[in-house]
C-alpha cells in the first residue's frame, strides 16, 4: 500500500465547503466539464480508450465526489471514478479495450476513506506488481477490502491485468462496497474480441462462430443502479464534518432504494444526449437510436443489489453474451436466446443483439393499417407520437398539442418491469426507462431527422 | 334437436359443477322447443374470426372493457387499515382496475360492466398468423368504461401485448410513443402473431399503477403445428417443434401477480402510495390465492351468440379464442356455485390429470417480484420455451432450429415480465394423489399468515385414468 502525503484537489475542497448548496458545476471546479472520452457521439456508448500503444491500455483514474440530478428535482451526493484531472462523473468512464491488451489502471484516491477497484471476471489482477489480494485487518483478522486499496487522501494503487477474453464487465469498489458501490464507485469495462467483423462498419461482441455482430454506430449501454438517499446523506454529513464515522452510522440492513437509475440518470434525463449540458456530472444517455433492420447491441449491467428485469418493447433481443462470456455450448454452438425481459441479477452483465423492423411493412398508400384510425378527439396522444401510425409520416395533432416528434420517427420504450422501480421517491414513470428511437429512411415531408 | 354432447367420458367433480348450470338451461330450452346447441362440426371448422372478411370492420375476436371493480382476498389477518378495504362491497375486500371480456354482451350490458372488472384479466389465445392471409388477423377492441370508484380519474387505457415482436407503436399500447384510449371510446388493435408461445398483456397507461391494480393477464399463441398428430397423439403443442417435444395433453396458464394492500386501498381512497415502499402482501396465482386457487372457475355459458358450445371439443377451442364465462341478464359475471366471493376472479388453477399424461404450464409473471415456482412429488418441469421463444439455439440465417437448450428442473425463477413454457410429464407409475405447485419464496406462498399454505400455490391431482380429456385451458 502506498501512503502519499495528503493531496486534496481543489474540487474536493469546494465540494466539502459548498456541499449543502447542491450541484457543484465544473465551472466552480475550474476544469472542463466534458466526459473523459475519446468519443464524442451524442448517442450510444462513449468509450474511453487508450490506443497510443497497441497491446497496452493505460487509464489513470481518480475518485471524486460530486452531485447528480434526480428526476424528482433532488440531488444526491455521490462518489465516482473519473479520468485523472477531469471532473467528477457518474457512473465511471466506460473503459473499452481489446482482447489480449495488458490493461493498467492507476487509481488516485481523493476521498477521505480508503478505496479500490475490483475487476470481476478478470484473471490474475495485479496490484502494484503483486497478486491483488483481499486486505485483512491485523487487529480484527477480518477482511477490510476485497482487494488492495488506494489509501485515503491521495493514496494510489496500480492494477494490471491481461484482458484475455471478450465480454462486458463491471468494475467497482472492493472496499466497503455496500457503501462505496451504492455511492457510485462503479463503471463498465468492455473487452472487444480480436476476431474481425464481417464488414468495416461493424463490431462484434465475441469471438467464435456465433453471430454477435452489430453496427458500430448502434452500440448502447443500460447500466442499472439504485440509491437510498439516506445513505448518501449520511456519508455526506460524515465527509463534511470530518468524522467519517458519521457515514457508518447508517444501518445498511435498512438500505431501501428510493431511486433507480439507468446510466446514472432517471427518465426523462435518461434519453438526453451524452454530455447534455444540464447534466454536467452524468455524461451517459441511454437512448437507442436506429433505423429499421439495422443490427444493434446493448450492454446491460446491474451494479445494484436487486434484480432489474428490463423489458424492451416490441423487440425481442437475442442474448448473445452473459457475464462476460458468449452464450454458446461447450462446442461453441450458438445457444443464444431471445427474450422480451432481460432479468439482470446483481453484478450480472448481458449483451443483447437486436434489430427492429415493422413486421407488416405498413405504408399509408400501399399497405395501410387494417383499422379505421379513430378521430383525433378519440385518441390520447403521447408526447412522442407523430400523429400517424406510419414511420416517416407526420399526422395531425390535437389542437394545442405539442409533440416532441421531429420527422415521423418512432419511439418504442424499454423499461424495468419491477414497476415500483420506475419511480423516483414519489414521482412515477421515471427511473430506469429509456426509448429506442427508430428513424425513417426518409424523413416526413418538410421535416428533418437531426 | 341435437342433445348436448359434452365430452364423452367421465366428468370430473368440477366439470359436473360447471355442467350443472347448463343442464338447467338445456332442459328449459328443450321444453320450449328452442333451437339449441349445434353438435361438434365435422372436418375443418371455420375460424370465427373469419366471419367477416374486412379486418377493419368485422366483429372483433375479443372485445375488452377496461374499468374498476372489487375482488376477494382472505380478510384475516388484516393488513393495517388497508385490508380488507372498508369501502369494499359485502364479501369483497380489494379495489382493482381490470379488464372484462365483453365480446358477447349487448351494448347495454357492456356499459353495465363499469365497476365489474375481473382479475386476472380475461384469458385469450391466438392462432399463429399466416403471412399474407388477412383471415388470420387477430382483432382486439378495447373500450374504456371509466372508473366508478374514482370518477375524478379520467385515465385512458391501452392494450400492451407484452413481448409482441416488431410491433409498430400504434399497436403497442405504450402511451407516450403512441396513443391511448379515453373513456367512452373504442380502439381496435390488430395482431398478426408469427411466434408461438406465452405472452402477457396489460394496460400501459400509468403502468406502475394500472398494472399493479390488476389490468393484466395472459395471451398465448398456438403454433401452426397444432392438429398434426404425427408428432404427439393429442395434436396439441406449445411450439412448432417438428418432433413432438412440446406436445401436451392438458394446458394451464399460471399467471403470477401481486397485491400490495396499501396501494389498492390508496386508489380506492383517493390517495397516492409511495411506490418505493412496495411490498407483495398477497401473491396471486391466476388472480386468486391458495386454497381459492383450486376452486372451480366461472361456470361456462350454455351457448354463445353464434351457436357454438364450449363443450364441443374441436369446435369451441378452435373457433372461440377465449375462456368463456357465464353472465347474468345484466352481463355481469356469475359465481361458481353458491360461493360469490370469487365472482370477479374467474380462473381456476386446479390441475387434474391422469398418469402418463403431459401437462403444459404457461407461466407469466406480472408481479413486481421474482417468483420461484416449485413442483413437488418427484414431478419435474422441462423448460421448452422462455419469453415465447423455443429452447433451441440459432442457426445461420437466424432460425431457431439449432441445439436443444431445453432443461429439466423442479423450480423456475420467473422475473417480472418473463414467461416460461414448461412440460410436466407425469410418469406412468406416479402414485395417485395430490401434489403441489407453489412459490418457494415462502412469503409469497402464504396469506400473510404463518401457519397455512396460501398465495401462489395450487394442487396437481394425479389419477389412475378417470379424468376426461381437457377441452379448454385451466379446466
Amino acid at each position: 500500500m502506498h501512503h502519499h502525503a495528503p493531496r486534496r484537489r481543489r474540487k474536493a475542497v469546494a465540494l466539502a465547503a459548498f456541499g449543502g448548496l447542491g450541484l457543484i458545476t465544473a465551472a466552480q471546479a475550474g476544469t472542463p466539464a466534458s466526459a473523459a472520452s475519446t468519443d464524442t457521439n451524442p448517442i450510444g456508448v462513449v468509450c474511453t480508450t487508450d490506443t497510443a500503444n497497441p497491446g497496452h491500455a493505460t487509464f489513470n483514474l481518480e475518485t471524486s465526489s460530486g452531485y447528480i440530478n434526480l428526476p424528482d428535482g433532488n440531488t444526491a451526493y455521490m462518489y465516482g471514478y473519473n479520468v485523472a484531472g477531469q471532473d467528477f462523473q457518474h457512473p465511471g468512464p466506460v473503459l473499452c479495450v481489446t482482447e489480449g491488451d495488458e490493461v493498467t489502471v492507476t487509481l488516485t484516491n481523493t476521498l477521505r476513506r480508503d478505496t479500490s477497484i475490483i475487476f470481476p471476471g478478470q484473471e490474475n489482477v495485479q496490484a502494484d506488481g503483486q497478486a491483488a489480494q483481499p486486505q485483512i485487518s491485523s487487529t480484527t483478522n477480518e477482511i477490510t477490502s476485497l482487494t488492495d486499496v488506494a489509501a485515503a487522501d491521495g493514496g494510489t494503487v496500480t492494477y494490471t491485468f491481461t484482458a484475455d477474453h471478450a465480454g462486458t464487465f463491471i468494475y467497482e469498489s472492493g472496499t466497503d462496497p455496500d457503501i462505496q458501490v451504492h455511492m457510485g464507485l462503479f463503471g463498465a469495462l468492455i473487452v472487444r474480441p480480436t476476431a474481425a467483423p464481417s464488414a468495416s462498419d461493424r463490431l462484434r461482441a465475441y469471438d467464435g462462430s456465433a453471430d454477435s455482430e452489430f453496427l458500430t454506430k448502434n452500440e448502447f449501454m443500460v447500466l442499472l443502479s439504485e440509491i437510498d438517499p439516506y445513505l448518501n446523506q449520511s456519508i455526506e454529513n460524515g465527509d463534511n464534518k470530518g468524522t467519517l464515522t458519521q457515514g457508518t452510522k447508517f444501518n445498511l440492513s435498512n438500505f431501501h432504494p428510493r431511486y433507480w437509475l439507468v446510466n446514472g440518470r432517471g427518465f426523462p434525463d435518461s434519453i438526453a444526449d451524452n454530455g447534455a449540458s444540464w447534466l454536467p456530472a452524468q455524461p451517459y444517455g441511454a437512448l437507442a437510436r436506429v433505423k429499421p433492420n439495422e443490427l444493434a447491441l446493448t450492454h446491460y449491467l446491474n451494479v445494484g443489489t436487486e434484480d432489474f428485469p428490463f423489458h424492451p418493447h416490441a423487440n425481442n433481443g437475442t442474448i448473445v453474451g452473459r457475464d462476460g462470456h458468449p452464450v454458446t455450448d461447450g462446442s461453441g454452438a450458438d445457444a443464444s436466446y431471445e427474450a422480451f425481459v432481460i432479468n439482470i441479477g446483481p453484478g450480472q452483465t448481458y449483451d443483447v443483439q437486436f434489430s427492429w423492423h415493422d413486421a407488416e411493412d405498413y405504408d399509408p398508400q400501399t399497405n395501410p393499417v387494417p383499422v379505421t384510425v379513430p378521430q383525433v378527439a378519440n385518441q390520447v396522444f403521447g408526447v412522442f407520437y407523430s400523429g400517424s401510425p406510419y414511420l416517416g409520416v407526420v399526422g395531425d395533432q390535437p389542437p394545442g398539442n405539442q409533440t416532441l416528434n421531429q420527422c415521423g420517427e418512432y419511439y418504442i420504450i424499454s423499461h424495468n418491469h419491477a414497476l415500483y422501480q420506475i419511480t423516483s421517491w414519489g414521482v412515477n414513470m421515471t427511473g430506469p426507462i429509456t426509448y429506442m428511437r427508430i428513424d425513417p429512411d426518409t424523413p416526413a415531408p418538410g421535416t428533418t431527422c437531426p | 334437436m341435437e342433445p348436448i354432447q359434452p365430452n364423452a367420458g367421465i366428468m370430473s367433480r368440477r366439470q359436473l359443477l360447471r355442467y350443472g348450470g347448463m343442464a338447467a338451461v338445456t332442459a328449459a330450452a328443450a321444453g320450449s322447443g328452442m333451437k339449441l346447441l349445434r353438435p361438434a362440426a365435422a372436418g375443418p371448422v371455420t375460424l370465427r374470426a373469419a366471419q367477416g372478411s374486412d379486418t377493419a370492420t368485422r366483429a372483433p375476436d375479443v372485445f375488452l372493457g377496461g374499468t374498476d371493480g372489487w375482488m376477494y382476498l382472505p380478510p384475516d389477518p388484516p393488513v393495517g387499515i388497508f385490508h380488507p378495504d372498508n369501502l369494499a362491497p359485502t364479501g369483497l375486500t380489494t379495489y382493482i382496475f381490470g379488464f372484462r371480456n365483453i365480446t358477447d354482451l349487448t351494448a347495454t350490458q357492456r356499459q353495465a360492466q363499469k365497476n365489474h372488472a375481473q382479475h386476472q384479466a380475461p384469458l385469450f389465445w391466438v392462432k399463429e398468423s399466416i403471412p399474407g392471409d388477412p383471415s388470420t388477423d387477430f382483432v382486439v377492441d378495447i373500450t374504456n368504461l371509466g372508473l366508478a370508484q374514482r370518477p375524478d380519474l379520467f385515465d385512458a387505457h391501452t392494450l400492451h401485448w407484452h413481448g409482441f415482436r416488431n410491433a409498430i407503436p400504434f399497436f403497442d399500447g405504450e402511451p407516450t410513443g403512441s396513443v391511448s384510449v379515453p373513456a367512452g371510446t373504442v380502439f381496435r388493435y390488430v395482431y398478426r402473431p408469427y411466434d408461438p408461445g406465452t405472452y402477457m398483456y396489460h394496460c400501459h397507461v400509468e403502468d406502475v399503477e394500472h398494472v399493479h391494480m390488476g389490468m393484466n393477464g395472459i395471451v398465448f399463441v398456438r403454433p401452426r403445428q397444432d392438429g398434426n398428430t404425427a408428432f404427439y397423439d393429442s395434436g396439441k403443442y406449445l411450439y412448432n417443434d417438428g418432433d413432438g417435444s412440446t406436445g401436451y395433453d392438458r394446458e394451464y396458464v399460471m399467471f403470477l401477480s401481486e397485491v400490495w394492500a396499501e396501494s389498492h386501498w390508496a386508489d380506492a381512497h383517493i390517495q397516492l402510495p409511495e411506490w418505493s415502499d412496495y411490498r407483495a402482501d398477497f401473491a396471486l396465482l391466476n388472480g386468486r390465492v391458495y386454497p381459492d386457487t383450486i376452486l372451480p372457475g366461472a361456470p361456462f355459458p350454455s351457448t354463445m351468440p353464434d351457436g357454438v358450445t364450449p363443450f364441443d371439443a374441436g369446435t369451441w377451442a378452435d373457433t372461440v379464442p377465449y375462456l368463456p364465462a357465464q353472465t347474468d341478464a345484466s352481463g355481469d359475471l356469475v359465481a361458481a356455485g353458491s360461493d360469490d366471493r370469487l365472482r370477479y376472479q374467474p380462473i381456476s388453477s386446479l390441475v387434474e390429470c391422469n398418469r402418463g399424461e403431459r401437462l403444459a404450464f404457461r407461466f407469466a409473471n406480472l408481479g413486481f417480484r421474482e417468483a420461484a415456482m416449485t413442483i413437488t412429488g418427484g414431478l419435474s418441469m422441462r423448460v421448452v420455451g422462455r419469453d415465447a421463444t423455443p429452447m433451441r439455439g440459432r442457426v445461420a440465417g437466424g432460425a431457431r432450429t439449432g441445439i436443444d437448450t431445453s432443461y429439466t428442473t423442479d423450480t423456475i425463477n420467473i422475473g417480472p415480465g418473463q414467461s416460461y413454457d414448461v412440460i410436466v410429464e407425469v410418469p406412468e407409475d406416479q402414485p395417485e394423489g395430490t401434489y403441489m405447485l407453489y412459490n418457494r419464496s415462502f412469503k409469497r406462498s402464504d396469506n400473510q399468515s404463518s401457519d397455512d399454505v396460501g398465495g401462489q400455490a395450487t394442487e396437481i391431482r394425479v389419477s389412475a385414468g378417470d379424468v376426461p380429456a381437457q377441452i379448454l385451458p385451466n379446466t
